[in-house]
């Protein structure tokens, strides 16, 4: 069965690569799903796309946290039936356990000529060693953000986040792999080698600040409510979100803590059983083209996997220029070096960290 | 009356007439409760053999899933019915008042006051929790007022506030309980207190008790299995209830649904999910029998 979806995908794939520029010719369904995170896309490049590719497009945004996600689709994909969507962006753990668990079919990098444009730092990750089932939608940084206006002074550290000053006003991340990461990092430990033991005393630490009614809540996605409205004075936080939420309110700031922050990517993968599989190449080759990866960069404000996005932004309006030297959004290398990815776990070790990390969480 | 009445009852029940009206009943009942029962039963004495695999779970009899849901949550259950219990007391003493001002003094305006209460629910559950997340919020307007009254250093003793902050706080996870399903409470005690007739307080007064007495020894225990049915369904729903703890409270007001939710819908943990559930369910029947003992009203079930 498998054998035969991946043949399907091969077969149309390569007619369309001798074709003419018109995707929609190469398979026969004109219809094409992506499901994404919220704030991950604007209407302009959508509508360009819809007009250029004449395809039948619905972008959802239906991730909030990967592990909900992954609950809602995992029956069926265990039974290997279509899940809706015909690209999903998991968060790289998750894709590397979709593509373990052989729930994923290969992208057609075929008909994605533009794929030659993916930086080099995200080719080939460990836990896709080919290549073969992923392409990076976008990176991004897990920090702190503060709203200046609460804590009274600016954060530099995750220790601040421990801060009895801020008691009840401090949000982190039901993402186990930032939360625990950025804690480690504080408790001298390095979270892209993590074996369960090294994670111990990041773990008490969290579990006694829950406690304790330091901690306020522990969300998804859904955080940044709370940092706009004030409900929280600092929490653990993605880069680009961050970076939105202060054209509003410029008192909200963003840092990667002194200890080091956390770097992670949101993958493309194609679900077993996509309908139109045959249509994602069309959508994928357009993100890639470096004048759409910077419009979109552009506005969500995360780390482009595209080359050139720098060069076309620098190019651009007044605004469009300081982004070309926003750190949050080109980091240099000393502050890339401060950045760790969190290790690639192995089955067991996933399951005793993340109970262990539910335990805490308390849900 | 009634002696005539049970006559021709009894002399109809032969046949099979009444079991074909009952049949789309039981046949309900089948499907959509038994069935599921057993499928949870037997969920919650299973073994999930893949991590990642929800439909690949096998029956082993495995009493350990009781066991270690009652050691890991023990604390979670019990924080579901004080606050379910808090929330049904309180849904009385504001609900009661209500019920008993539009049964006995409501007049024409009768149901329009009934039609106020029902309202809100054409407004969905989840929108009306929301909406109270931000009423809360710290710099919403509660707060704000609370501030101005320089109120919070007693409601923080008291215990009603915490560090400056009535959203995710207990007080917060209780008071939506409350106001979500207050309605619950006042329909049904309205339809027991509508049927009494208001004479009997009057000849109650008139055998010399006052207004409190004739309350107390008429109109509430003709009013009990109103009360009764409210009890249950403000009760039950509120101690399964996870929107609540979710959106109103924080990590320390986590609730056994909020519980059964993660593990059935985040950690894809059947098994664990399922013996809660159960649980869940054994613990609110025999607290159920036991309260309808206390009150009188055992012939209701």
């Amino acid at each position: 069965m498998s054998a035969l979806a991946a043949a399907g995908v091969v077969g149309p794939g390569l007619l369309a690569a001798c074709g003419s520029d018109d995707e929609s010719a190469g398979g026969p369904s004109n219809a094409l799903w992506h499901d994404n995170w919220p704030g991950y896309m604007d209407e302009e490049t959508l509508d360009l796309f819809r007009k250029e590719s004449g395809l039948d497009f619905k972008y959802t945004e239906g991730f909030n946290d990967n592990n909900e996600y992954f609950a809602k689709v995992q029956a069926d994909l265990a039974a290997k039936k279509s899940i809706g969507p015909d690209i999903i962006t998991p968060t790289f753990w998750l894709a590397a356990r979709l593509i373990d668990l052989g729930w994923v079919q290969e992208v057609p990098f075929d008909n994605i000529p533009n794929a030659a444009n993916l930086v080099p730092s995200l080719r080939k990750p460990s836990w896709d060693p080919e290549g073969r089932f992923s392409l990076p939608y976008t990176s991004g940084m897990t920090g702190i953000a503060y709203n200046i206006g609460a804590t009274g002074r600016e954060l530099t550290s995750t220790a601040d986040l421990f801060d009895p000053k801020l008691k009840g006003k401090v949000g982190m991340l039901l993402e186990m792999r930032d939360t625990v990461g950025l804690t480690m990092l504080l408790t001298g430990q390095d979270p892209a080698t993590a074996a369960f033991a090294d994670a111990t005393d990041a773990f008490s630490m969290i579990e006694e600040a829950k406690d304790s009614g330091q901690i306020r809540a522990f969300t998804g996605n859904d955080y940044m409510d709370d940092l706009a409205t004030g409900n929280y004075a600092a929490c653990i936080a993605w880069s680009g979100d961050v970076l939105q939420l202060s054209l509003d309110d410029p008192n909200i700031r963003f840092v990667i803590p002194e200890e080091g922050g956390m770097q992670w990517s949101d993958v493309m993968v194609i679900p077993q059983g996509a309908k139109n599989a045959d249509n994602t190449a069309a959508w994928m080759n357009y993100l890639y083209e470096p004048e759409n990866a910077a419009r979109v960069t552009s506005y969500i404000g995360y780390n482009s996997p595209v080359e050139g996005v720098q060069a076309i932004l620098a190019a651009g309006d007044e605004a469009q220029q300081a982004q070309s030297k926003s750190q949050l959004l080109f980091p240099d290398a000393a502050t890339l070096d401060r950045l760790s990815v969190f290790a690639n776990l192995d089955p067991e070790a996933e399951a005793a960290f993340d109970e262990r990390f539910s335990e805490i969480t308390g849900a | 009356v009634t002696s005539r009445g049970g006559e021709d009852r009894s002399k109809r029940s032969a046949g099979i007439v009444p079991y074909g009206l009952l049949s789309p009943g039981i046949l309900w009942l089948l499907l959509f409760f038994l069935v599921p029962l057993v499928t949870l039963g037997r969920t919650s004495l299973s073994v999930k053999a893949s991590r990642f695999d929800p439909n690949d779970i096998r029956l082993t009899w495995e009493l350990s899933n009781y066991t270690n849901a009652i050691g890991d949550y023990s604390e979670q259950f019990l924080r579901s019915f004080v606050y379910a219990g808090t929330a049904t007391v309180a849904c009385i003493l504001i609900g009661y008042p209500i019920a008993y001002v539009i049964a006995f003094r409501g007049g024409r305006y009768r149901n329009v006051l009934l039609g106020l209460v029902v309202v809100p629910f054409f407004t969905s559950f989840l929108i009306r929790t929301l909406a109270w997340v931000n009423v809360l919020s710290d710099q919403g307007p509660v707060i704000s007022v609370i501030n101005y009254l320089n109120l919070s250093g007693a409601l923080e003793s008291l215990g009603i506030m915490s560090d400056g902050r009535l959203l995710s706080t207990h007080t917060a996870v209780v008071g939506g309980l409350t106001y979500n399903f207050l309605p619950f409470m006042i329909l049904p005690i309205y339809v027991s207190l509508e049927k009494i007739d208001i004479g009997l307080a009057d000849a109650a007064k008139d055998l010399y008790n006052n207004g409190w007495q004739a309350f107390r020894k008429v109109v509430l225990p003709l009013s009990l299995p109103g009360l009764f049915a409210g009890s249950l369904l403000t009760f039950i729903p509120a101690s399964g209830d996870f929107v609540n703890a979710k959106f109103l409270g924080g990590p320390r007001n986590t609730m056994i649904g909020s519980v059964i939710q993660d593990r059935f819908l985040v950690q894809g943990d059947l098994p664990t999910a399922a013996a809660l559930s159960f649980m869940l369910m054994i613990i609110i029947t025999i607290g159920t029998l036991i309260y309808a003992r206390m009150l009188g009203t055992d012939d209701l079930i």
